[in-house]
C-alpha cells in the first residue's frame, strides 16, 4: 500500500514537474510553430517540364542548408515548383536558380524572380474551428458519464472527468513546448487522440468502479438476508 | 459442411481485399482503369487552391465642381471642358493611406474568413502580413472555387440612393442580415423563386419606411433600369411564403399582401414616363436596379427576387448560387480596403503518395507483428480472427471510398485509431473465450463474444458520442475524422458479428 501510495506521489510530482517545464518552455520560447504557420517567404519557378521534389530538395539543401523548406508542385502540368522557408536572401535566391538552371536547362533570372512575404497563421485561428465541436462533444459526453455513473456520485465523476480531460491535454501541450514539437498539421490530430485515449480511460475506469460497486452492495444485501 | 463454411468466407475475404488495394479494372479505350472509386481526399492532402489578395495602391480621376464636390460624369472630359466648367480632377489613391493600419488589415481578414464561412467553405486557411496588409487565403479545389475568389475582394459596399440627387439614403451600416430564401412568386404561378432578403436594424427600418413612404409609385409608373449582370426585382409587395435556404439560417417568411407587383428586370426597359421619386440600389457602386415602393414597407424587410420563377433546376441553382454570393458578401460587412487578386494557382500539397506509402507500410509491420501475437497466443482462432482482421481494413477503405467521406490528417488517425480499436476488441473475445473452462465449446465461444461486445461497447458509448457530433461539423477536418470514426465502429460491430465471431463459432462448432 505504502509503495501504491509513493508510486501515486511519484507520478503526481512528475506530472507537475512535466507542466511547469512546458508553462516555462512557453513563457520563455513560445510555441514551435510549423513552417506553414510561420512568417515565411515563397519563390515559384517554372521548369518547363516534370520534376521530382527528391531533385529539388537536393538543390533546396545545398543552398539553404539547415533552413526548414517546404516543395510543392504548381497546377496541373506539374512544371513549376513553389519553394517556401523561413527566409531567402538575394544570395540564396540566385544560387538555387543557377543550380535549378544548371539541373533542368532553364533560363530564369534573379531578377524576374520574385520573393513572396507570407503572414504567419495565427495559433488562435488554427484551433477556432475545432473549439465549438469539442465543447459540444464534451458537455454531452459529461451529461452521459453523469448519467450512466450516478451511482459513483455525479459530483466526482463530473469533477475527475473534467479534471482528467483537461489535465491529459495540459500535459501534452507541455510535452510538445518541451521536445520543441512543431505546432502544425499534426496538432490536431494528436489533440483528438489524446482526448479518445482519455475517454477510453476514463470510462474503463467507471466501468471497473460502477461493477466494484454493484458487487459490494449485492454483497450487503446478501449479509443482510 | 464447417469447412467449405470457413473457406467460403476466406475466399470472400481475399475478394474483398483484392478488390480494395488493387481494385477491378476494365478497358476503356485503350487502356486500362481501375473501376474503383477514388478517395476523397482534403485540402492537406489534395492541395489547395493559393489566392493572394494585394492591396490597390491604384488611384481613380476624380471631378470635383467649384465647391470642392464630386461631379459623377459617364463622359470623358477634355482639360479644356473641365476648365470651362470650372471643375478640377484630382487624382484619389483607391485606399488612401490613414485606410492602411493593422486594424484594418485584421478587419478584411475576418470580413473574408465570414464571407467563406457563411458560402460554406468546410475548410480554409488565412494569413495576412501585417506590413503590407497582403492576405494569402487557401481554399479547397472544387467546381465552387471561382465562385468563392470572386466574392473575396469585392468591396461589398451597399447603397440605396435617390436616383435623381444621389444622395446616399441608406449604406450597410443599416443592413442587419442578409440571406436567401426561396418560394413560389405566386399562388398561380409555376415554378420557384429565388429572393435576395435584406433585412434591416431598427434605425435601417424606420429609414426603408420613411424612404418606402417618400418613393412611392405614381399611377402611371411602370419604370425599370436594367443591371448588367444581375436581374435582380424589388419584391416590395408579396404573398409569398419564402423559405430560406442558407446553411445557416432556416426561418421561415411569411409576408401577405393584397397584391403582388414584381418588376422584372431584364435585359429590356419598359419605358412609360416615371412620375415619381425613384431609389437606386447600388452594390459596389454598380448599380442593381433603379424603383419605387408600392406602399410603405414598415417590417425593415426588402425582398428582392433573383431572376424569374423556375422549374429548372439548374437555373434555380444558378439563381441560388447568384443570391448567397450577394448574401454572403452584404451579410459579412464591406471590406474596409481595396483588394486585388494578384495571384490565385492551385498547388499541390507536400504531403505526397510517398509519405501516405511509408505511412501504410508502417501500419502494415505493425498490425503484421500484432498478427503474429494472435496466432502465437490464441493459434487458430487467432490466426482465424487474423483473416477477418484483414477483410475489415479492406471493406473500410471501401466503404470510406463509396460514402464520399474526405479523407484528412485527422481522417488517417480515425483510420489508425479504428484498425487500434478492431484490435483490441478482437483480442478481448479471443481472451475472453480461451480464459472458458471448455473453450471450443459452442457455447463458450457464443458467451465470450456476447459477453465481450457488451463490455467493449459500453467502454465506447462516450467516444461514439464524440464521433456523432463531429460528423455534424461543417469543418471539413473534423467532419473527416467523425465520419471515418463512425464507419469504423459501425464496421466494427456489424463485420466482426457477421464474420469473425461466425467463423469463431463454425470452428467451435468442428
Amino acid at each position: 500500500m505504502k509503495q501504491f501510495i509513493k508510486s501515486k506521489q511519484l507520478k503526481i510530482i512528475l506530472i507537475v514537474l512535466v507542466i511547469i517545464a512546458g508553462i516555462v518552455m512557453i513563457a520563455v520560447k513560445g510555441l514551435n510553430f510549423d513552417l506553414k504557420y510561420q512568417d515565411t517567404q515563397r519563390v515559384e519557378l517554372y521548369l518547363k517540364t516534370e520534376f521530382n521534389i527528391s531533385d529539388i530538395r537536393q538543390i533546396t539543401n545545398e543552398v539553404f542548408g539547415s533552413q526548414k523548406v517546404m516543395i510543392q508542385k504548381v497546377e496541373v502540368f506539374e512544371d513549376s515548383v513553389s519553394i517556401t522557408t523561413t527566409s531567402i536572401s538575394d544570395e540564396q535566391k540566385s544560387n538555387l536558380i543557377t543550380k535549378i538552371n544548371e539541373k533542368y536547362g532553364t533560363e530564369l533570372t534573379a531578377e524576374d524572380t520574385t520573393v513572396e512575404d507570407i503572414g504567419h497563421t495565427r495559433g488562435r485561428d488554427i484551433i477556432k474551428p475545432y473549439v465549438i465541436p469539442f465543447a459540444i462533444a464534451v458537455i454531452i459526453v459529461l451529461i452521459y458519464l453523469g448519467i450512466r455513473y450516478y451511482k459513483l456520485s455525479i459530483v466526482k465523476v463530473l469533477a475527475k472527468s473534467i479534471g482528467i480531460m483537461a489535465l491529459a491535454q495540459i500535459l501534452l501541450f507541455s510535452i510538445i513546448a518541451i521536445t520543441r514539437i512543431p505546432i502544425g498539421r499534426l496538432t490536431i490530430p494528436m489533440v483528438i487522440l489524446v482526448y479518445l485515449l482519455t475517454l477510453f480511460g476514463i470510462t474503463t475506469k467507471f466501468e471497473k468502479d460502477l461493477s466494484k460497486k454493484k458487487l459490494d452492495e449485492s454483497k450487503d444485501k446478501g449479509k443482510k438476508k | 459442411m464447417k469447412k467449405i463454411k470457413i473457406i467460403t468466407m476466406i475466399v470472400l475475404i481475399i475478394l474483398i481485399t483484392m478488390v480494395s488495394f488493387f481494385g477491378v479494372y476494365t478497358q476503356v479505350q485503350n487502356r486500362m482503369e481501375n473501376r474503383v472509386r477514388d478517395y476523397a481526399l482534403d485540402m492537406d492532402l489534395d492541395g489547395a487552391r493559393y489566392v493572394r489578395l494585394s492591396v490597390n495602391k491604384e488611384s481613380t480621376d476624380v471631378i470635383k465642381d467649384a465647391n470642392g464636390n464630386e461631379v459623377e460624369t459617364d463622359e470623358e472630359m477634355t482639360d479644356e471642358q473641365l476648365a470651362e466648367n470650372g471643375y478640377t480632377k484630382e487624382s484619389v489613391p483607391n485606399n488612401s493611406e490613414d485606410l492602411l493600419t493593422v486594424e484594418n488589415y485584421e478587419k478584411s481578414k475576418k470580413i473574408i474568413s465570414e464571407r467563406l464561412e457563411s458560402q460554406g467553405v468546410g475548410e480554409y486557411e488565412i494569413s495576412v502580413d501585417n506590413e503590407t496588409g497582403d492576405i494569402l487565403v487557401q481554399i479547397p479545389e472544387n467546381e465552387n472555387t471561382d465562385t468563392f475568389v470572386s466574392n473575396m475582394n469585392t468591396v461589398g459596399k451597399f447603397e440605396i440612393i435617390d436616383a435623381d440627387t444621389k444622395e446616399v439614403l441608406m449604406d450597410n451600416s443599416d443592413i442587419k442580415l442578409v440571406n436567401v430564401m426561396y418560394g413560389s412568386a405566386s399562388s398561380t404561378s409555376s415554378g420557384t423563386t429565388v429572393y435576395l432578403n435584406v433585412e434591416f436594424n431598427k434605425e435601417g427600418s424606420k429609414k426603408l419606411a420613411e424612404i418606402s413612404k417618400t418613393y412611392v409609385k405614381g399611377d402611371e409608373d411602370t419604370t425599370n433600369t436594367t443591371s448588367e449582370d444581375t436581374n435582380t426585382t424589388t419584391e416590395n409587395t408579396t404573398n409569398t411564403e419564402a423559405e430560406n435556404t442558407t446553411a445557416d439560417n432556416t426561418t421561415t417568411e411569411e409576408n401577405t399582401t393584397d397584391d403582388t407587383t414584381s418588376t422584372e428586370t431584364d435585359a429590356t426597359e419598359d419605358s412609360t414616363e416615371s412620375t415619381t421619386k425613384e431609389i437606386t440600389m447600388k452594390i459596389d457602386d454598380e448599380e442593381i436596379m433603379t424603383t419605387s415602393f408600392d406602399e410603405p414597407i414598415e417590417n425593415g424587410k426588402l425582398q428582392l427576387s433573383m431572376g424569374s420563377a423556375t422549374t429548372d433546376v439548374d437555373t434555380l441553382q444558378d439563381n441560388i448560387s447568384q443570391a448567397s454570393s450577394i448574401a454572403s458578401v452584404l451579410d459579412s460587412g464591406n471590406l474596409p480596403i481595396q483588394y486585388d487578386i494578384e495571384s490565385n494557382e492551385y498547388i499541390l500539397s507536400d504531403i505526397t503518395n510517398t509519405h501516405i506509402a511509408y505511412l501504410a507500410l508502417a501500419v502494415g509491420i505493425v498490425l503484421l507483428i500484432g498478427f503474429i501475437i494472435f496466432i502465437i497466443r490464441y493459434k487458430v482462432n487467432g490466426l482465424l480472427s487474423a483473416i477477418a482482421f484483414i477483410g475489415l481494413i479492406s471493406l473500410y477503405l471501401l466503404v470510406i471510398r463509396y460514402t464520399n467521406v474526405s479523407v484528412s490528417i485527422q481522417g488517417i488517425v480515425g483510420i489508425i485509431v479504428t484498425i487500434i480499436l478492431n484490435y483490441i476488441f478482437i483480442n478481448k473475445i479471443l481472451s475472453t473465450i480461451k480464459k472458458s473452462e471448455d473453450s471450443k465449446k459452442l457455447a463458450t465461444v457464443k458467451e465470450g463474444i456476447k459477453e465481450s461486445y457488451k463490455e467493449f461497447f459500453m467502454k465506447l458509448i462516450p467516444i461514439c458520442i464524440s464521433v456523432i457530433v463531429f460528423c455534424f461539423i461543417s469543418w471539413t477536418t473534423i467532419s473527416s475524422f467523425g465520419m471515418v470514426m463512425f464507419w469504423g465502429i459501425a464496421l466494427i460491430a456489424l463485420y466482426n458479428y457477421l464474420i469473425t465471431a461466425t467463423m469463431l463459432k463454425v470452428r467451435a462448432e468442428k
